[in-house]
């Protein structure tokens, strides 16, 4: 790979739960690019990428929306010294405020995802951009 | 891609072993296997994670579950043999004192 610029990968997805594998395959391979990316941050990074896909399959749409015009686009960036990826889709815009973000209590079963996306990543942002949603995951890579 | 392998043992525990990834499609699934074991009356069960290799905030939902469901009926959830990946998502979302992780299954339910 070209270290100056890093590796720079992107594809689309139909929004649906399957697509989380998808998603996790093309990670993997892209992984292939950079050997020395640690454990650690391929998992931290792993962690917030499929849970925004995941808030993103299940918030984004309404559930009656024509499955067909549900996409989301992937893109991947890995360089020297940090991972990132910046997903968009073309759904409703997401009522959200990540600075506000908490991690529920023990007893709940759902509400985790975006505060493990904060906690895994070092920088995760979202804004509403002609219509579509963006969010971007950043996360420095550490050399454990 | 995922399989679940359910046995249950000599002294009526349930053991599930999810082989794969455990994201929002397998959660289901596992809530589903989880909640079918109570019913069919095992209410002690012990989650094997040694073979999964990711496990996401809809998973950790369904073990949740689970472990509320087998404590109404009087029982109980353990996990045993977190890999890496899983055992983040537990300190990271506070639940590696809810979910505490046991070093291997037979002793999931002694000592």
């Amino acid at each position: 790979m070209d270290e100056a610029r890093g590796a720079v990968e992107s594809f689309e997805a139909p929004v649906e739960p399957e697509s989380l594998d998808l998603v996790q395959d093309r990670l993997e391979t892209f992984w292939a690019h950079d050997e020395s990316v640690s454990a650690a941050d391929r998992i931290r990074f792993e962690m917030a990428l499929v849970e925004i896909v995941g808030n993103i399959v299940e918030h984004a749409f309404e559930l009656d929306a024509d499955a067909r015009g549900r996409l989301l686009t992937v893109a991947l960036t890995l360089g020297p010294d940090r991972i990132e990826a910046v997903l968009s889709d073309n759904g409703l815009p997401a009522a959200i405020d990540l600075g506000a973000v908490t991690m529920p209590d023990e007893d709940a079963t759902s509400g985790r995802g975006l505060a493990l996306a904060v906690a895994a990543v070092d920088e995760v942002g979202y804004e509403r951009v002609e219509g579509r949603n963006h969010w971007r995951l950043m996360c420095h890579r550490n050399a454990d | 891609m995922i399989e679940f392998d359910v046995r249950t043992t000599d002294d009526g525990i349930g053991v599930v072993v999810p082989r794969g990834r455990l994201n929002m499609v397998a959660a289901r699934q596992l809530r589903e296997t989880l909640t079918g074991l109570v019913e069919g009356g095992t209410s002690r069960i012990v989650v094997d994670l040694a073979e999964t290799t990711f496990l996401d905030s809809s998973a950790l939902g369904a073990l949740v579950a689970g472990l509320k469901t087998a404590r109404q009926a009087g029982g109980d959830l353990r996990i045993a043999r977190p890999t890496e990946s899983v055992l983040t998502v537990f300190k990271l979302t506070n639940m590696d004192k809810v979910l505490r992780p046991r070093d291997d299954v037979e002793g999931a339910f002694h000592g």
